[in-house]
């Protein structure tokens, strides 16, 4: 299969990440917290939507809703509980509080939900487009029959509805606008009259939202348990800081270039060495901090 | 920083006077050789003498200990171990027990962590007083060899697969002398035997040229080595082989470098859930040509998520066939209803053997089993199918070989066993066998002394 | 005069003697037919133990970095795990799988503290003038790197299997169990109290001052002159080289590595610890990785008197553990026996 096969599993893989890498950005940018238990409010999403869908049998794009409307909830209240009122701690007190919450809210599913995994009900078809020519150069084909299922189709649609939505209440709307503002400058925001623990409220449901939405969008592709989300975290972690923390539009532009990635390092590494794609993945993130520290989007980084 | 000295000066005495009077605690267990004065210590911690040193005087119980996988990456595989174990340990009570005592699990977490195993090891020998070890994975084991031989306790266990066990183990065929011995023992086949039966099969099915696609830990890996290497010795080839990491929410690039090679036939060797999205991938993706299973694979879970593209894969799985699998299935299944892996039946195996070692051994004392391991699994005697029938055959003074659920468990000399390969394919919504390699076979792959 | 005035106790001297004292102690063991007893029930307690005092090296090691110098090193285990894979590979006989040169073990312990300070040298590199999370993401990434390269590279590592066949010089010379035991407590102790003295040393010296100044305000220190950067990588590579040592004593005491042993388990316990009983304040610390871990092992007692299922335990352990970090960071975020103010963390 060509490069435009490779590069078109790449943009599915980073249109996981980018709904997920958004949330974890924003976060980083306006409640200035790395949030490592980012990814269990993934798995809590997989399974609210899940729990939706088949106790009482919800159809299946409800029951994505129910998974992000319980995302969005789950987040603010553990915001509430664990975040809210270490605020003014710092990052790094803040960092390893989720740390510890992540792994107590691990845990905890493993316990209610048990071990077994659970898998969703879908019926997938598959798209060929096998008459493409093959531009050969070399050895590699860079165009080449390709296909795409209707899965795969279904998350990148999202993925574009997602970001259509974020950059129209980034600009459009109060609540968007009074975010960008705390993201830039929290002191001059809270200035100009602008209620910073309700912004951040919000900060936290959306994240909550777009966790819920890539967690249940997971879940589908692969299967619900304790760990569906804790798997991705390091690569959301990584899109976000590749792409500039803080700036959602750098999280998009990170997300899909560790998908691209990690679907060309699969595909065209020596094998034996093809096991170490995430190692490479990480990798590019360190080199990128190397050179430019602010990340893709150039945002500003604050130094120690 | 500043300090008070005050509190410098009774917090420096507090310590003198705690490490003096430490160390006076501590030289009553100090001495030059021998057993000594240690008798004051030695009491402190040996509450538990049941058929511990010297025990006279047959105990009222007996334990086993079993680490067990209850949190970490392979937890979804304990229940069916639990289970067997414990239906296992309950008909051996029901006849009566080994020694008339009664039988006890003492079942520990160690997340198969070879840290938390090591510790968990010691605590079942030196603080449950166990007799034997029933558990342990290739993991757990391979790093902690040398500590397991330091432990001299049996450790009879239904898991490990690596062929760092195939000559490891056992005791070396002379049961009398324990200095040649080696502790471990596993009534589960291992990798390098039930990968030949499957490579062979794979051959005489017309597959000459094979792709791989298999998972990084070690299990995976040791599957799909064995499974290439008795490939190879007949005749076929591998024509490509990728490795991919766990848990990854999509396979396809992998899929897509792996068949872009030609060949007739690819074997999959992941653990299920990562399988399941890379079968269903695969389906998704039509890249269709047969589809060889590891043995973990055979479940019915993995055709229930991929569904009809799965018709005709199969997979090659050992310890279905043993000669009193029926038996211990139905025993098992009233015990609950948890689902049979092919783990399964080697545990409820390995608690047989071991409590019909003690029986014969006429104590419960780990070396004593370490050296009736061997006589009553192989050899001369009586066939027997369970604990209750070698308990009546060795009271009427007869020697015995027992015959278990996944395998004759006829232990080698490096405490392997062999056993019948049998073929399960995926039709109608299930996997059923259709065809089996027979142990006698499987044993012409492996050389003699080898395993 | 009494005896106890002639103790030294400034600057760590005292745990210096204390320390020397043990590896003698621990080395008589090993080398005379001097003989302990040891009651079997408590072997679980020694080899805990003996996982403390390993341990113990990487949270100086991580105090040095964090406490002193306010360096967030989230990936600590990666240099544990080079120190113990440097010292196995070079000392390993006729091991299963990977690379073993058999090398005599004493070059191979100190080409494994090299090899994890060189390591150290380099992830510290990238990241050094970044800010604090910022390190804390680089150095998790790089634990993860190292994770993934041991275990793919089977052919030089070993994979999943690791290193085999690692030379025990103490269980060479003493075969007896309770004295193998108890020299390698005494032995390993030793060293940690060692270090734990030449840390004090180098924390009570005006060295140890700027590094506490860099953790205060960087900039301020920066502004009177210092090099900031050189002190933070030197205090980084000291961590992680005492992270080798403890690893390449790891691997000579269980005679064997392998991934399973160099998991983010390791840097959470260790941070746990150092959070818990008051980062800045050696002895503290090593006091509260002995809390983190004591009750780690209390709490596999506890099972037998619990009347919950031991999977449902399990699960409560980790959910435990979880919360006394939140908890901690909440609550006490100086610690046990921190000093608030000197922290910063006071409000």
């Amino acid at each position: 299969m060509g490069l435009l096969q490779n590069i078109i599993f790449g943009v599915i893989t980073g249109s996981y990440i980018a709904i997920a890498a958004i949330g974890f950005t924003l976060i980083y940018g306006i409640v200035n917290m790395i949030n490592f238990a980012y990814g269990e409010y993934l798995t809590l999403g997989a399974f609210i939507g899940f729990f939706a869908a088949t106790t009482f049998p919800l159809p299946l794009p409800v029951a994505v809703l129910v998974a992000m409307a319980g995302g969005g909830v789950v987040s603010l209240v553990l915001a509430r509980a664990f975040f809210t009122p270490i605020n003014q701690t710092g990052p790094v007190p803040l960092l390893l509080t989720s740390i510890g919450l992540g792994i107590a809210l691990r845990n905890a599913i493993r316990l209610v939900a048990g071990r077994e995994a659970r898998y969703y009900d879908t019926a997938t078809t598959t798209f060929r487009f096998d008459s493409i020519p093959d531009l050969s150069v070399g050895s590699v084909d860079l165009l080449g029959g390709f296909f795409v299922t209707s899965e795969q189709l279904i998350v990148v649609g999202s993925a574009v509805t997602v970001f259509v939505a974020i950059h129209g209440l980034l600009t459009r709307t109060d609540v968007g606008i009074a975010m960008r503002a705390m993201g830039d400058d929290e002191s001059l925001a809270r200035v100009r009259g602008i209620d910073t623990q309700l912004i951040r409220d919000s900060v936290w449901v959306l994240a909550g939202i777009l966790a819920g939405l890539s967690g249940v969008l997971l879940a589908i592709q692969t299967n619900v348990n304790a760990t569906t989300g804790f798997s991705q975290i390091l690569q959301i972690l990584s899109a976000a800081i590749l792409g500039g923390a803080g700036s959602p539009y750098g999280a998009i532009l990170g997300a899909y270039l560790i998908g691209i990635v990690l679907a060309l390092s699969t595909a065209f590494l020596p094998s034996g060495m093809s096991g170490l794609s995430s190692a490479i993945a990480f990798g590019i993130l360190i080199l990128v901090l190397l050179v430019k520290p602010s990340g893709i989007a150039g945002t500003e980084v604050r130094e120690a | 920083m500043s300090s008070d000295n005050t509190t410098q000066t009774s917090r420096r005495a507090f310590v003198t006077l705690a490490g003096a009077g430490g160390i006076a605690g501590l030289s009553g267990c100090v001495g030059f050789g021998g057993n000594g004065d240690g008798g004051d210590g030695g009491s402190n911690g040996g509450d538990g003498t049941d058929g511990e040193t010297g025990g006279n005087d047959t105990p009222d119980t007996i334990t086993f200990g079993q680490p067990a996988s209850l949190s970490g990456q392979w937890d979804f595989l304990q229940p069916g171990i639990s289970q067997a174990t414990d239906a296992a340990v309950n008909h051996v009570n029901e006849a009566g027990g080994p020694l008339d005592a009664e039988l006890e699990v003492a079942r520990r977490d160690t997340a198969v962590d070879p840290q938390e195993a090591r510790t968990v090891a010691t605590q079942l020998v030196e603080n449950d007083d166990v007799a034997a070890i029933i558990g342990l994975f290739s993991s757990e084991i391979n790093p902690l060899w040398d500590f397991l031989q330091d432990l001299s306790t049996p450790v009879v266990t239904p898991w490990p697969g690596s062929t760092f066990l195939d000559t490891r183990g056992g005791d070396k065929g002379t049961p009398e002398d324990m200095s040649d011995d080696e502790w471990v023992w596993r009534t589960v086949v291992g990798d390098t035997v039930h990968t030949s039966g499957s490579a062979a099969f794979a051959i005489e099915e017309g597959l000459d040229t094979l792709g791989v696609i298999n998972g990084t830990t070690e299990g995976e890996r040791s599957y799909v080595d064995g499974f290439v290497s008795a490939y190879e010795a007949n005749g076929g080839s591998v024509a490509e082989r990728v490795e991919v990491e766990l848990g990854a929410s999509s396979y396809q690039s992998a899929l897509s470098r792996l068949f872009e090679a030609d060949f007739d036939a690819f074997l999959m060797s992941l653990p299920q859930e990562s399988a399941i999205t890379a079968l269903s991938d695969w389906s998704d993706g039509g890249y269709g040509r047969q589809p060889i299973l590891s043995d973990t694979l055979t479940s019915q879970a993995v055709i229930d998520q991929v569904g009809s593209d799965l018709n005709g894969a199969w997979g090659a799985t050992p310890g279905q066939s043993g000669p009193n699998y029926d038996t211990f299935e139905e025993i098992y299944s009233e015990a609950g209803d948890a689902d049979i892996n092919a783990w399964t039946p080697p545990a409820w195996d390995a608690v047989q053997v071991t409590a019909l070692a003690i029986e014969r051994a006429g104590e419960a004392t780990p070396e004593a089993i370490q050296q009736n391991l061997g006589p009553v699994s192989s050899g001369e005697g009586t066939e027997v199918s369970t604990f209750a029938e070698g308990k009546e055959a060795l009271a009427n003074g007869e020697a015995i070989n027992y015959q278990g659920a996944a395998t004759p468990v006829n232990f080698t000399q490096h405490g392997n066993v062999f056993g019948t390969v049998s073929i399960n394919t995926a039709q109608d919504g299930e996997f059923t066998q259709t065809s089996e390699v027979s142990a006698a076979d499987v044993r012409e792959f492996v050389e003699e002394g080898q395993y | 005069m009494s005896v106890l005035d002639r103790v030294p106790t400034e600057n760590g001297d005292l745990a210096l003697l204390a320390g020397v004292c043990c590896v003698l102690i621990g080395g008589l063991f090993a080398v005379t037919p001097l003989r302990a007893q040891l009651p079997s029930a408590l072997y679980v307690f020694v080899e805990v133990g003996i996982l403390f005092v390993i341990y113990g090296l990487l949270v100086l090691g991580l105090d040095l970095q964090y406490g002193h110098t306010g360096l967030v090193n989230f990936g600590h285990v990666a240099f544990f795990a080079v120190g113990a894979y440097g010292t196995a590979m070079l000392s390993a006989q006729d091991t299963f799988a990977g690379i073993g040169l058999g090398y005599p073990w004493p070059l191979a312990l100190g080409v494994g503290v090299v090899a994890a300070a060189l390591v150290g040298l380099g992830v510290s590199a990238t990241s050094i003038r970044l800010r604090g999370d910022f390190l804390a993401i680089v150095t998790l990434a790089a634990a993860e790197i190292l994770h993934s390269i041991f275990v793919n590279f089977e052919g030089i590592f070993g994979g999943n299997v690791g290193i085999l066949g690692v030379p025990r010089p103490i269980a060479a010379l003493v075969s007896d169990a309770d004295t193998r035991l108890v020299a390698t407590l005494l032995v390993i102790g030793g060293i940690t109290l060692v270090a734990l003295a030449g840390i004090t040393r180098i924390t009570s010296a005006p060295y140890g001052r700027v590094l506490r100044a860099i953790r205060a305000d960087e900039l301020v220190t920066r502004s009177v002159g210092k090099s900031t950067v050189t002190y933070k990588t030197q205090a980084f590579v000291y961590g992680a080289a005492l992270a080798g040592l403890a690893g390449g004593l790891f691997a000579l005491y269980n005679g064997a590595v392998a991934p399973g042993f160099f998991t983010i388990q390791v840097t959470v316990t260790v941070w746990i610890g150092m959070l818990l009983g008051g980062a800045a304040n050696h002895r503290a610390v090593l006091a509260g990785l002995a809390i983190i871990m004591g009750l780690r092992l209390i709490s596999r007692f506890a099972l037998d008197v619990t009347p919950v299922s031991s999977d449902v335990f399990a699960s409560i352990r980790l959910i435990v553990v979880g919360l006394i970090l939140v908890a901690v960071i909440r609550y006490r975020p100086a610690g046990i026996w921190g000093d608030a103010q000197e922290l910063g963390v006071d409000r």
